[in-house]
């Protein structure tokens, strides 16, 4: 089978480049505003007041960060669940895009609520009516999933290679048992921790459009409907495959590697009728609601459903189902960027954009702050991608039999 | 022995203090006041009184004039954070007579003795029924709706002056004396008032307010209802920036409101309506029959009945001075004593028919006499 | 091997099953209270009677420890100049509109949590910090409270305000209908200062009863409307005006409670958990399924 030749191994690269020193500066940059934030209170570095309380951070950080973090999950149903294996040569580096997203999430939270050191109070206070509550929870847990589905990743790579420096090194065949030992137990139950991702992936993906529902009138017609969180489960579904093949085709540019085009060209084949779907509910919505009245005035919202639609939407629909895109690394990039950028838009769109509260005087842009923390965490997300690609066995090379047993992917299910 | 007078007492208690809900006396059936501005049911028993709720505002009420009311009252049943208040009621009492009168302040009251605010309004405010405002709100609406109109801020030194600055506990006597003797100047009345309209039936309304409150006998509160003291004095006064405007935008019925209840609206327009200034009434001009210096200050009222439409009066003196027969007139007046023989006559033995407007005749007993070449006594001239 | 690897599978699956629906008893017992007692207290405004002295500005921050300054400043006609909302420092402020119908007097009106009865921050709180007492306060535990600011987002008066300004510890403010002092059997302290009691305090089916007869009383004066009797399920405070509540800048909300959709989207996709376990089921009925055809076409293979 194609998919044998493929194995996981950590690339071998150098780490710095000018492209790497560019995006510390910007982390750093992040990070003093983030000193800000935590010396001087959030409306110090932000925009936020008692009219808009939520903006970038819950609109990028945590919104779109969930929905861009759907490969995790929709690599997952198909390389295990539906049992697809020749995707599994991908299922590393989207469970890792995944994992980081999410820690990135819990991290914007974190620095988005004023009481952060209470940020553990869900899990014993809980109500079952809030659907931040239902969000907030799956998350966690998901997060959780995510970092033991990531495990087997991390005894792979030192099981047999335990080595700690001085003192330290007598704790070496412990060490090692135990990483065996964690290893056997994980590729035992490893299916358990595979549907329950995708499960509380389905769960929260959708809870996230029922946040802004009880925001009733605030939020502006043509976003506001009972069905958001139907939609944001679709869109969530659409974006993650082109959210893989998108850092695929940026992960091998970057590293110098050959783009896996055969596995990409097959994922965008099912990218069509998937956006199709998204499409299908989002226009048959909002003819049932009749709220393409709207369109037809022209202001902000007007322009930014517009350009939702059309360009995250509509135009890669139509690239996804040519095969000239779909063979292309230069094209699916594009279709896939699009569709990207498109949910990035439908979420600032119905945290930010649709959001319009009674009683203010000025409507809300983005403070220098809160701009500088979100690129500030994009940044170290890459980072952190980066330096994890170089030294675990995230990227399948073709031919190399490396790693000391292949048996360690996912064994659960073989 | 002990438990009965108690239990009796008791009873008289209670029955004291039930009589004492602003019962208006025994006799108050027979009072000139409609049972219905009270009383919600045809036949009210003592049970079910079946009462209007407070507050009444269509009462009547016992009309004082301002000057026969007391002139400063002190309210201080309240007194907390301020000292009390001195309340100067006369000037008030002057200032509402263009304005809802005694009713603008004494909304529940029957036709009975002036009730206090504390009748109804209760002085805490935490209390079971709500849907009466307490003491201290229904003294503070009185004020404030024409002070705040009035001085455009409601501060509340106007009134009240905090205890820590009364000496000695006391508010300054001088301040007593200042309110008390305080009158509202006298309103002058204009004589005559010309309107531009814009009704296409004449532009021009020509009012004669000196007829209508003199001769014509109506009270200023029968125009004047609920007006403000805006409606006269300069509203821009003091650091106000921004005038109160007064609404200028009426309808039909409220431009002609007022002198409908009077001018019936079947009337012609051009009564009032010209496109020139009319003159004022002339009775000579509009009867036929000029006026003698007598006659002219009277009300029309006086001759012609209170009730709209005026009655129509013949020009026989008998007609309104009922009285004046035979040894009851005083014929000096009209500048001609009669003689000894002819004032023990009856009236129509010269006047005949009674009929005082023609030349008197001499003819029942004189041959050829005549009146004004004869006269039946001496001229003393009209005084 | 395989055989035994697929009755471990099925063994787990059940359990983990079993393991949520007993989450799901746990949590239908949790969350926050939202008793709607037959005789919760609430309060009449009527913007007719109010004469903006703005004491109630005063007796509001003097009661919660706010810093009010002195009561005589309160004079002051300026600050209607501008609209002002609702903050951490003053839990309610009064703004002053053009006069309404019948009357050359401005319009004075007073603004703070309405208290609703089916209130949005209740349902939306991610931990429950908010509660709908039975006197029909709406209160927050500051303790419970993670700064999320959803409540803020979900209320449709927008009243609930944040101390952006504090880098610890920095609290959701909002009216609490002076909890405490009712508790005590004390008005609350905006009720109990307005020196015309355009604020009524009472039960609040009296206080509809007797807005009615004042609106049926006196319809010159008054909008037939009173604000808050229906407005998202009924809310514990109430107004009268002599204009037309939208040039007075009060939302136009329907009459279905605020978080009506949400709490049944909600309950819905967790009813009783049994959508998310049906959907675990099923998933893993298909992943046996797969591995199954896989190992029968290696088997055929060998």
């Amino acid at each position: 089978m194609s998919h044998d030749s493929y194995n996981p191994v950590p690339v071998k690269h150098k780490f710095f480049t000018p492209g790497v020193v560019g995006l510390i500066i910007i982390a750093v940059n992040g990070l003093v505003f983030l000193m800000g934030r935590f010396f001087f209170g959030i409306g110090s570095v932000t925009n936020l007041n008692n009219q808009y309380p939520w903006g970038l951070w819950i609109g990028v950080d945590v919104a779109a960060g969930v929905a861009l973090a759907a490969g995790g999950f929709t690599t997952a149903a198909l390389g295990h669940i539906i049992h697809k294996e020749e995707y599994h040569a991908i299922v590393r580096s989207a469970l890792l895009t995944a994992m980081l997203g999410y820690t990135f999430v819990a991290l914007g939270v974190f620095v988005d609520i004023g009481r952060w050191y209470f940020i553990w109070h869900p899990l014993i206070m809980w109500n079952g009516s809030s659907a931040l509550f239902e969000v907030g929870i799956c998350v966690m847990i998901y997060l959780t999933v995510l970092y033991i589905e990531f495990l087997p990743i991390v005894t792979e790579r030192f099981i047999g290679r335990v080595n700690l420096p001085g003192i330290l090194s007598k704790l070496n065949k412990p060490v090692d048992k135990l990483l065996r030992a964690l290893d056997r137990g994980l590729s035992k139950t490893m299916f358990v921790f595979i549907i329950a991702g995708v499960v509380l992936s389905t769960l929260h993906q959708s809870s996230l459009g029922t946040l802004m529902i009880i925001a009733g009138p605030k939020m502006h017609p043509l976003w506001q409907t009972p069905i958001l969180p139907l939609l944001f489960l679709l869109s969530a579904i659409s974006v993650g495959f082109p959210m893989v093949i998108f850092e695929s085709l940026i992960a091998a540019r970057s590293l110098g590697l050959k783009p896996e085009m055969h596995i990409l060209s097959r994922l965008g084949s099912m990218i069509a009728p998937l956006l199709g779907i998204y499409l299908a509910f989002k226009i048959g919505d909002m003819f049932i609601r009749e709220t393409f009245v709207y369109l037809t005035e022209f202001n902000t919202a007007s322009v930014m459903f517009t350009i939702e639609v059309l360009f995250g939407v509509i135009i890669p629909l139509r690239m996804f189902l040519s095969t000239k895109v779909l063979k292309s690394p230069l094209f699916i990039f594009i279709a896939s960027s699009l569709v990207v950028f498109g949910v990035l838009i439908n979420r600032i769109n119905n945290f930010v954009v649709a959001y319009t509260p009674p009683y203010s005087s000025s409507s809300y842009f983005p403070s220098y702050g809160e701009i500088s923390v979100t690129l500030g965490f994009v940044a170290m997300l890459v980072l952190a991608y980066r330096f994890i690609v170089l030294n675990f066995p995230v990227i399948s090379l073709p031919g190399k039999a490396t790693a000391p047993k292949t048996k360690y992917t996912i064994r659960g299910i073989k | 022995m002990m438990k009965k007078i108690i239990s009796l007492l008791l009873v008289l208690f209670i029955t004291i203090t039930i009589q004492a809900q602003q019962s208006p006396g025994k006799d108050h059936s027979k009072l000139k006041v409609d049972c219905s501005t009270c009383h919600i049911c045809d036949v009210p028993t003592k049970s079910d009184p079946c009462l209007i709720q407070c507050p009444r505002e269509k009462i009547t009420t016992v009309y004082q004039k301002p000057e026969q009311t007391p002139e400063l009252i002190t309210i201080d049943q309240l007194s907390d954070r301020y000292g009390p208040v001195y309340f100067s009621h006369k000037i008030h009492a002057q200032m509402s007579e263009m304005s809802g009168g005694c009713e603008t302040c004494h909304h529940h009251n029957t036709s009975g003795p002036i009730l206090k605010c504390s009748t109804c309004h209760s002085s805490t405010r935490k209390r079971d029924n709500v849907s009466v405002p307490d003491l201290k709100a229904a003294y503070h609406r009185q004020c404030m709706d024409c002070h705040r109109e009035w001085s455009h801020d409601n501060g509340c030194n106007t009134c009240h002056t905090l205890k820590k600055d009364l000496k000695n506990g006391k508010q300054d006597p001088n301040l007593q004396k200042k309110y008390a003797g305080k009158n509202h100047p006298v309103v002058l009345e204009p004589t005559k008032l010309v309107y531009e309209t814009n009704s296409d039936k004449g532009k021009i309304v020509t009012f004669y307010h000196d007829d209508h409150t003199k001769k014509f006998g109506l009270k200023c509160t029968t125009c004047h209802k609920q007006e403000s003291c805006t409606k006269c004095h300069d509203v821009n006064r003091k650091d106000n920036k921004q005038p109160i405007k007064v609404i200028t935008k009426r309808t039909f019925e409220e431009q002609h409101k007022n002198c409908i209840s009077c001018h019936k609206k079947t009337e012609n327009c051009s009564k009032c309506h010209s496109n020139k200034v009319l003159e004022p009434f002339d009775h000579a001009k509009k009867t036929g029959w000029p006026l003698n210096k007598y006659h002219i200050n009277l009300s029309c009222v006086k001759c012609h009945g209170s009730a709209q439409p005026y009655k129509k009066v013949d020009n026989k003196c008998l007609s309104c001075h009922k009285s004046w027969f035979d040894g009851k007139f005083k014929h000096s007046v009209t500048g001609l004593q009669l003689d000894e023989i002819h004032i023990e006559l009856s009236c129509d033995d010269c006047h005949s028919d009674n009929n005082f407007a023609v030349k008197p005749t001499c003819s029942s007993c004189h041959d050829d006499y005549s009146y004004p070449k004869q006269k039946p006594g001496k001229v003393i001239g009209k005084k | 091997m395989s055989g035994k690897s697929r009755r471990d599978f099925l063994k787990k699956s059940a359990l983990v099953g079993a393991g949520i629906a007993g989450l799901s008893t746990s949590s239908a017992k949790a969350g926050p209270k939202n008793i709607l007692s037959e005789d919760r207290m609430g309060v009449l405004v009527d913007t007719t009677v109010c004469i903006g002295c703005r004491q109630c500005e005063w007796a509001c921050k003097e009661a919660h420890d706010l810093p009010a300054g002195d009561l005589e400043s309160y004079k002051n006609r300026e600050v209607f100049d501008n609209m002002r909302r609702p903050d951490h420092t003053a839990l309610t402020v009064v703004n002053e509109y053009s006069p309404g119908k019948s009357s050359n007097l401005p319009v004075d009106v007073k603004v703070q949590c309405m208290h609703c009865d089916h209130p949005a921050c209740v349902s939306a709180c991610i931990v429950g910090a908010f509660t709908k007492h039975e006197n029909g306060a709406v209160t927050w535990d500051t303790d419970m409270c993670i700064g999320c600011r959803y409540c803020m987002a979900a209320c449709p008066f927008q009243i609930p305000a944040f101390e952006y300004d504090k880098a610890l510890n920095p609290k959701i403010m909002k009216c609490d209908f002076c909890y405490d002092r009712t508790k005590e059997g004390k008005l609350p302290a905006c009720v109990s200062i307005c020196p015309v009691e355009a604020l009524t305090y009472g039960t609040r089916t009296e206080l509809v009863k007797i807005a009615r007869e004042r609106i049926k009383k006196d319809p010159d004066r008054y909008v037939d409307h009173i604000y808050g009797e229906y407005e998202v399920g009924g809310t514990s405070w109430m107004y009268l005006t002599s204009k037309d509540f939208a040039e007075l800048d009060f939302p136009k909300l329907g009459n279905n409670p605020a978080p009506g959709v949400s709490e049944s989207i909600q309950h819905g996709i967790f009813a009783y958990f049994v959508p998310p376990v049906s959907l675990y089921a099923l998933l893993g009925g298909i992943m046996w399924m797969t591995k199954r055809r896989k190992e029968l076409d290696e088997e055929e293979k060998l």
